[in-house]
């Protein structure tokens, strides 16, 4: 809802999806801190910055998938691996340029997710999440049991001296820019996306399938196309964590990376591009803040063994996801939309 | 005789299955949840047997009935905390909880027991049991008598006894069954009671003597496959399916793995899922309301 007096007189400010001079400013002051960050912050803040932009990114496709499409997907980590292992090798063994591994990366991450996806033209509902956990396990199996000169085996693979423009990516800085370029390339890749006729299905497909069948909608290739996305954006974050680490191995994408990246869209809110952001960052701020906390705490109280103290965050945020399920299901995001509205129509209730 | 020895171990790893997907099918028979946190179930399960029969030095007589007892008490706790407050909202919604559920019982096993690795206490007997030429595992053997024994139990229960039908009834229609007068807040805490106490079982008969760490959670979605092969609403069919799933990943352990020099057979039971969910989603003997599309 638009704030009174904000009205457009041409089709295509009606469309536009930032609205006014002031959420211009908002944005383009928000991007240039962004930016800024890494001369005017800690170290720690920048590689905490580029893991943050790379879950989000993750976590968009999720929220695609899942939130705007409805279907649960509990394998983005596994879809994010094989986009992290389709980039790594693109780079290391056969040298391919950086934008267009990160493309491919993407591109096989979708592949094999789609897979997942074509069970929807037999099954729906939670079966197809059933799915998702087999992506989980063949994920694993095919990494750790295909010839070791294919994925490396347990090893992993190693990616040498990934470049972009001539910039050398081995500093955080730069992987920092860098990642921080493709969220938001992917972000505003999203905004279109669920806006556009595909995104409008997902929705539709969500609320009701049988309607949406009704109303013309190709409920199967919708579902389809749902996971291509939802993967490719898992794909795309894969790449830049094999960038940003230099290293892919399997023990960084488990199920329960997956349910991580669940609990971020559900704390954001479901059904919000914004909502995605919101909840990854806030939630990994959370994890590095119980984090940080939790070594001070060692420190200063050596009777409470450091390991209690980490174990405690999953505690703590697992009651927090819970938390907001059982009393705020719709996300941050629908609450800070019901207080701009009130804040809007104050004095008035509505 | 070899090959029929790996059989006989396959039908007896496919009950264990079975027993653990049997907790799984009695929470969603009660109430149309997928719970996502079986094998964190089983874990807590697990670790509170280890405490009460290796850290608390009681005899293990008295410790395995109490550990039961604490199982039940989780399965009303979980239904008091969280599932009591979701009735009448989305099934998707619960499923999420039981999401949530897995991030915040591996931290509470986490902070409680802590991330060590831990010897499982030997309940029971790890000696082999020797049939003629073929070797059977004793606590394999056991727990596959007992998982016959409580499908038997449970079937009657659920078909037969008067308060079991109303479980039924309450994961066919909720609405329905509460304007016929059936609680679902009953059903559903009498669904976690069973759910916790068989995961413990499972947790028992799978982890004899062996070490016990946050991975043994895994299990658990090992056990999901042969609930979908059954059927998800059927108790003996668990039985069955949970043989055939067990025989097939012996016999590919036995001689896929061989030549691949790898770890075949523990994707089985995915590979046979996503097999089943094209070919026959209901499974064998669930009830045919799965929406196809």
């Amino acid at each position: 809802m638009d704030a009174s007096g904000v009205y457009f007189i041409s089709y295509g400010g009606d469309r536009s999806l930032i609205r006014t001079r002031w959420q211009w400013a908002a944005l383009a002051v928000f991007m240039l801190a962004l930016v800024l960050l890494p001369w005017l912050a800690p170290e720690r803040w920048v590689s905490m910055g580029y893991t943050v932009f790379i879950t989000a990114v993750a976590v968009i496709g999720l929220q695609i998938c899942t939130g705007y499409a409805g279907q649960i997907n509990l394998g983005q980590s596994a879809f994010m691996g094989v986009g992290a292992y389709a980039c790594a090798l693109a780079i290391s063994r056969w040298h391919v340029p950086l934008p267009l591994a990160l493309v491919w990366g993407g591109v096989a991450a979708a592949l094999f997710g789609s897979l997942f996806g074509l069970s929807a033209a037999r099954i729906k509902g939670f079966y197809l999440a059933l799915t998702t956990i087999a992506a989980q396990a063949l994920f694993h199996f095919f990494a750790l049991n295909l010839p070791q000169k294919w994925f490396g085996g347990p090893g992993g693979v190693h990616i040498e001296g990934a470049r972009f423009l001539g910039i050398d990516l081995a500093s955080d800085r730069a992987t920092y820019w860098f990642s921080l370029a493709v969220l938001a390339v992917m972000a505003a890749g999203a905004f279109g996306i669920v806006r556009s006729r595909h995104g409008r299905a997902f929705e539709a497909v969500r609320d009701d399938d049988v309607a949406a069948g009704m109303m013309g909608i190709d409920v199967t290739l919708t579902k389809m196309r749902a996971f291509l996305v939802g993967a490719f954006y898992a794909g795309i974050a894969g790449g830049l964590w094999a960038i940003a680490l230099r290293h892919v191995s399997v023990e960084q994408f488990t199920l329960f990376t997956s349910i991580w990246l669940i609990a971020m869209m559900i704390v954001g809110g479901l059904g919000s591009i914004v909502g995605a952001l919101v909840g990854t960052v806030l939630i990994q701020l959370a994890r590095e803040g119980v984090a940080g906390l939790g070594t001070a705490l060692a420190q200063t109280f050596p009777v409470v063994g450091q390991e209690i103290v980490f174990a405690s965050m999953n505690v703590l945020l697992g009651t927090v996801v819970i938390l907001f399920l059982l009393f705020q299901p719709k996300g941050l995001m629908h609450r800070i939309e019901t207080l701009k509205a009130a804040y809007r129509r104050w004095p008035f209730p509505y | 005789m070899e090959f029929l020895n790996y059989v006989l171990n396959g039908v007896l790893v496919g009950q264990l299955y079975a027993l653990l997907a049997l907790g799984f099918v009695v929470i969603y028979r009660a109430s149309k949840v997928f719970n996502f946190a079986q094998g964190e179930l089983m874990l807590v399960g697990a670790f509170t047997v280890w405490t009460l029969v290796m850290a608390s030095g009681l005899p293990a007589a008295a410790a395995v009935p109490l550990a039961f007892v604490a199982a039940l008490l989780y399965g009303i706790v979980i239904e008091r905390l969280f599932f009591s407050r979701l009735i009448g909202e989305s099934v998707f919604s619960m499923v999420m909880v039981t999401i949530g559920l897995v991030i915040l019982i591996r931290g509470l096993v986490l902070v409680i027991w802590g991330g060590m690795d831990r010897q499982f206490p030997v309940l029971l007997p790890t000696a082999p049991l020797i049939v003629g030429e073929l070797i059977l595992p004793t606590a394999l053997t056991i727990g596959a008598a007992m998982t016959v024994v409580l499908a038997s139990a449970l079937w009657w229960f659920f078909n037969r006894s008067r308060f079991g039908l109303t479980l039924t009834a309450v994961a066919e229609d909720p609405a329905t069954a509460i304007s016929m007068g059936v609680s679902v807040k009953r059903a559903t805490t009498l669904a976690w009671m069973m759910g916790a106490a068989i995961s413990t079982l499972g947790a028992i008969v799978y982890l004899n003597g062996r070490s016990l760490t946050l991975v043994s959670a895994e299990i658990g979605l090992a056990a999901l496959p042969v609930a979908l092969f059954a059927g998800l609403e059927s108790i003996f069919g668990l039985l069955l399916a949970g043989a055939v799933m067990g025989v097939l990943q012996a016999l590919v352990g036995a001689y896929v793995d061989p030549l691949i020099g790898g770890s075949a057979s523990s994707i089985v039971p995915y590979v046979f899922m996503l097999f089943m969910l094209f070919v026959r989603p209901t499974g064998l003997f669930g009830w045919r309301t799965i929406e196809r599309v």
